[in-house]
């Protein structure tokens, strides 16, 4: 057991290490990346070669004159340091950017995938109980299609009618330029969760459908099960069967879908964010891709794919503790 | 359909009890009527499909949705006479496994994978207003006397526990409320030989200590014969001969009876005389007219073919479903020896 959680342990470790490996890697055979660039500009509006290489050195901590292993070393070093080079186009530490960003998006992925979940096994289970029923028919059609739209086209839909037409709710920023928590907490808090609701919404609206078929198919599973009769013939209240019996075993199976779900749309707040204008790691994703400023694509990359790891690795090593029957939990590996 | 047996204490009688599927086109049970005497062991044998598990599940008015039962079904606790198919939910959910209970098949299955097996225990007590704490020491007991070890078992999960475990943790489960009337739909059919037999003369341990009634249910005709006090053979959702064990054995009666005897296993029979049932048994949309058994039967006339043959009775306290119960003793020979009929048996 204890072996399982090291193995786990170890494989998260590696699997961030061959992530920061392959940055430090492509960041230098790309060939005319954005250094090279950067160098020919620099030397074409005249700024003496000298300057040039002390300025490239400060980004990304390149030291080209360094041997290889040398650059590698310092490269790690300062990513455990916190420092992942500094963003070219918007001139500031790539790490003060993330840590600016990072909350926002991780407010809205992390309700949007709450609430999808929340939503889901109540709308799933209903469905179960349901089942044949014109309820269940309605519904099963409305999540197909719920699913079936990308939630940024969803996003642009809900742009369009609350932001423009109705004009109940803000069409983008994370918040009021001019309000911040200095203007009051509440204010502040209730700002944000204005310009938020339209992009947990569209996230929600498409997320949502998938997981209440899949709790749906789970609960009627569940319900035919031979100790779901027995536990209503032993007389127990009928809560107590949909609760410790239906829900619980029904659920237990979406949780590490759950924690990986969360993992994924941290990744996929890049285009949710741009529909939204939403200042957080995706946007600035999106920024450094066109700006070819690449030391800031890097540094989200690397925090994309450490949310994703940690969130499998979180999965894998509690899920032992959910569900009873795991306690190896080598049957259950997320990947 | 006529009884013929009267017995002086029954603890349960059903009368034309029959379960339909699809608005009555398909009988899973078909006018079943039969007495449960107090105190004895009722083996019910049948084939897959010919309605033992309905006529279990009828016992508790817990036949599977949308199944309609109909018919009557009484059941006599020891001061008052209940009507099982008229009884509101509540009072059903307080017959149910005080009075009646069941052990059902797979008990890997009978219990929620994700609670330990106390908690189950203590559900049961809770949701009948039972004393807890009294409940609990019953448990242990009954536990105790199934030969498993309480502590252990109250604290495990079902998973952690092996199939005879298991089955003999769902026994103690279903007499926690100390019912009166324990029904069993094949209670030892995922087990291995062995822990059949053990299981069996836990039963009959249990029984006599707990003074209870049981109806085993199962399609293993030498697993019953060794606990049963009484046997009913089910043929095509109807019973079609009862008997005390000794006299279904020795005498059999019903043409299927002998032909299901003689298809049996046995020790005194020598293999080459053992004889598969030609054809197969009804589904439950066409059950054959007349007497269900007749398109199979060596001795069908063309009033089996017509008319269903209300129960007669060759000897007291046995009853069979057959016009020609004296020809088919004689007609169709038994492939053991009738002297020592039931020997391997009991």
């Amino acid at each position: 057991m204890t072996n399982y959680y090291l193995q786990r342990t170890a494989r998260a470790i590696l699997t961030i290490w061959v992530v920061i490996t392959a940055t430090f890697g492509m960041i230098r055979l790309l060939p005319g990346g954005p250094l090279a660039q950067l160098e020919a500009k620099l030397l074409r509006q005249g700024v003496p070669a000298g300057q040039v290489d002390a300025m490239l050195q400060t980004y990304q901590n390149v030291h080209p004159d360094k041997p290889i292993e040398v650059q590698y070393i310092d490269y790690v070093v300062a990513l455990l340091q916190g420092d992942l080079g500094t963003s070219i186009s918007r001139n500031k530490p790539v790490m003060s950017i993330i840590a600016d960003a990072l909350p926002w998006t991780i407010f809205v992925m992390v309700t949007a995938t709450f609430l999808i979940f929340a939503i889901a096994i109540v709308w799933g289970a209903l469905m179960a109980y349901r089942e044949g029923g014109s309820f269940d028919l309605f519904s099963s059609a409305a999540s197909i299609v719920l699913s079936s739209i990308p939630f940024y086209v969803i996003g642009i839909a809900l742009i369009i009618v609350f932001g423009y037409q109705l004009e109940l709710l803000p069409t983008g920023y994370r918040s009021t330029s001019g309000i911040d928590p200095e203007s009051g907490l509440l204010v502040f808090f209730l700002d944000a969760l204005d310009h938020a609701y339209l992009p947990i919404l569209s996230m929600v609206l498409a997320g949502v459908g998938l997981q209440a078929l899949a709790m749906r198919g789970n609960a009627i599973q569940v319900l035919g099960a031979d100790y779901v009769r027995v536990a209503r013939l032993r007389g127990l209240p009928d809560r107590r069967v949909a609760v410790r019996y239906v829900a619980r075993n029904a659920i237990l199976p979406m949780y590490t879908g759950f924690l990986t779900l969360i993992g994924f749309n941290l990744g996929g707040s890049v285009i949710l964010e741009e529909v939204f204008n939403y200042n957080g790691i995706g946007y600035y994703m999106f920024l450094g891709l066109d700006n070819r400023d690449y030391p800031l694509m890097m540094g989200i990359f690397l925090i994309i794919t450490t949310a994703l790891v940690i969130s499998v690795y979180v999965a894998d090593l509690t899920y032992g503790l959910i569900d009873p029957r795991i306690t190896t939990g080598e049957s259950n590996e997320t990947y | 359909m006529a009884q013929t047996d009267h017995p002086d204490d029954p603890i349960a009688t059903l009368e034309d009890v029959s379960v339909t599927y699809d608005d009555g086109t398909s009988f899973v049970l078909d006018g079943v009527s039969l007495h449960v005497e107090r105190g004895e062991i009722l083996g019910i044998v049948g084939e897959s499909g010919s309605g033992k598990s309905m006529l279990a599940s009828s016992l508790l008015d817990a036949v599977p949705d949308p199944g309609y039962l109909s018919g009557s079904i009484t059941y006599r606790s020891d001061d008052e006479t209940i009507d099982v198919l008229e009884l509101g939910q509540s009072e059903l959910r307080s017959l149910r496994w005080e009075e009646i209970s069941m052990v059902f098949q797979g008990a890997m299955s009978s219990f929620n994978p994700t609670m330990r097996i106390r908690d189950h225990f203590i559900e049961t007590i809770d949701a009948h207003d039972g004393n807890v704490q009294a409940g609990m020491d019953r448990a242990r007991q009954l536990l105790a006397d199934l030969y498993l070890d309480p502590d252990r078992v109250l604290e495990s999960f079902p998973h952690e526990l092996s199939g005879g475990m298991q089955q003999r943790a769902l026994i103690a489960l279903s007499l926690v409320l100390d019912p009166e009337l324990l029904v069993m739909d094949e209670p030892t059919a995922a087990l291995d030989l062995l822990m059949q037999q053990s299981i069996l003369l836990l039963l009959r341990e249990l029984q006599e200590k707990y003074e209870l009634t049981m109806i085993f249910i199962t399609h293993d005709l030498a697993l019953v014969g060794a606990l049963a006090d009484r046997l009913a053979v089910m043929y095509a959702f109807d019973i079609v001969e009862l008997a005390p064990k000794q006299q279904l054995l020795s005498n059999p009666s019903h043409p299927y009876t002998r032909a299901l005897l003689n298809s049996t296993p046995n020790l005194q029979a020598p293999l080459a005389q053992m004889r598969p049932i030609e054809g197969q048994s009804p589904a439950p949309i066409n059950v054959p007219s007349g007497c269900s058994y007749n398109p199979r039967c060596p001795l069908a006339t063309e009033e089996c073919r017509t008319t269903d043959p209300p129960m007669d009775a060759p000897a007291p306290e046995h009853s069979v479903a057959c016009f020609y119960w004296e020809k088919a003793q004689y007609e169709i020979e038994l492939n053991y020896a009738t002297e020592q009929s039931g020997g391997d048996y009991s």
